[in-house]
């Protein structure tokens, strides 16, 4: 494992995360999240409530890089992308089971799965760009 | 081709009642403490070929994410791809903690029958696949 390669890889994806998270989900996505606003934390409930945020992005970046690490090393931009569409597709599964038992209308749904999509290329694109495997020491 | 099939068809049938036996059986009292978060139970009933496909997704996605990078490392690999994808899972939920009023106890009780999903189905996946053998010239 090239952890410097890693933690440079794993930090900027958890900035791109978290600045598209805010801008899709908070902002694009702000209008269709309040037609259902019983579902939500109210803004005070929800500042108290942001380390989760934070923290949740931080172990999604690391375990996403982790994944590519590990399981894909050395495919560049192409191969993260491809990996980051896989893992979204896992979180498109849990979507739509979460609108069949959370009351989510459907342009929520589907903004989700689009944002998780187009989300997790892009954080795949970029880990698959900087990580390089630590090069192998000939005898 | 053929184990692909079996492995998404072998996890998906798991994935199917393990989640009809966790959530539906073992979990319903606790999912009632937060029932304004809910569907009402026919309205979900309605559309339950939602949660189908999805669960077929995830299968899906799981056995492609280890046929592409996994295959060849068995159960154990398949185990360590269960853990990854619920630790990811895991993380998702924290960022629904902090926009949705959901009981802690409620969503602990979640990730922990997800990571039993997700290391089950890695060893069913890592069982069955086997990567294709290499064609000689």
């Amino acid at each position: 494992m090239n952890w410097k390669k890693f933690f440079i890889a794993f930090i900027v994806a958890f900035v791109f995360l978290f600045v598209f998270g805010f801008l899709w989900y908070g902002k694009l996505m702000h209008g269709a999240h309040q037609k259902v606003p019983t579902l939500w934390r109210t803004e005070a409930e929800f500042g108290n409530h942001v380390p989760w945020l934070v923290l949740g992005h931080l172990v999604m970046a690391f375990f996403l890089t982790m994944l590519y690490a590990q399981f894909v090393r050395a495919g560049g931009a192409g191969a993260g992308a491809t990996l980051g569409i896989l893992v979204a597709l896992v979180y498109a599964g849990a979507d739509l089971i979460t609108f069949a038992v959370q009351p989510l209308t459907t342009k929520i749904v589907g903004g989700w799965i689009v944002g998780d999509l187009i989300q997790f290329a892009i954080a795949g694109a970029i880990i698959g760009a900087i990580y390089k495997p630590s090069s192998l020491k000939t005898t | 081709m053929k184990r692909f099939i079996v492995a998404f068809i072998a996890a998906f049938i798991f994935i199917f009642f393990w989640g009809w036996l966790y959530n539906g059986v073992l979990l319903k009292d606790v999912l009632t403490e937060a029932q304004s978060l809910f569907r009402p139970l026919e309205e979900t009933m309605g559309l339950f070929h939602w949660i189908v496909i999805g669960q077929a997704g995830l299968a899906l996605a799981f056995v492609m994410i280890y046929a592409s990078g996994f295959a060849g490392g068995g159960i154990a690999a398949g185990v360590r791809l269960g853990i990854m994808l619920e630790i990811l899972a895991v993380s998702a939920r924290c960022i629904i903690y902090a926009t949705q009023p959901f009981p802690v106890k409620l969503l602990v009780l979640v990730s922990i029958g997800g990571f039993i999903e997700m290391i089950v189905t890695g060893v069913i996946v890592g069982a069955i696949y086997k990567p294709a053998p290499a064609q000689m010239p």
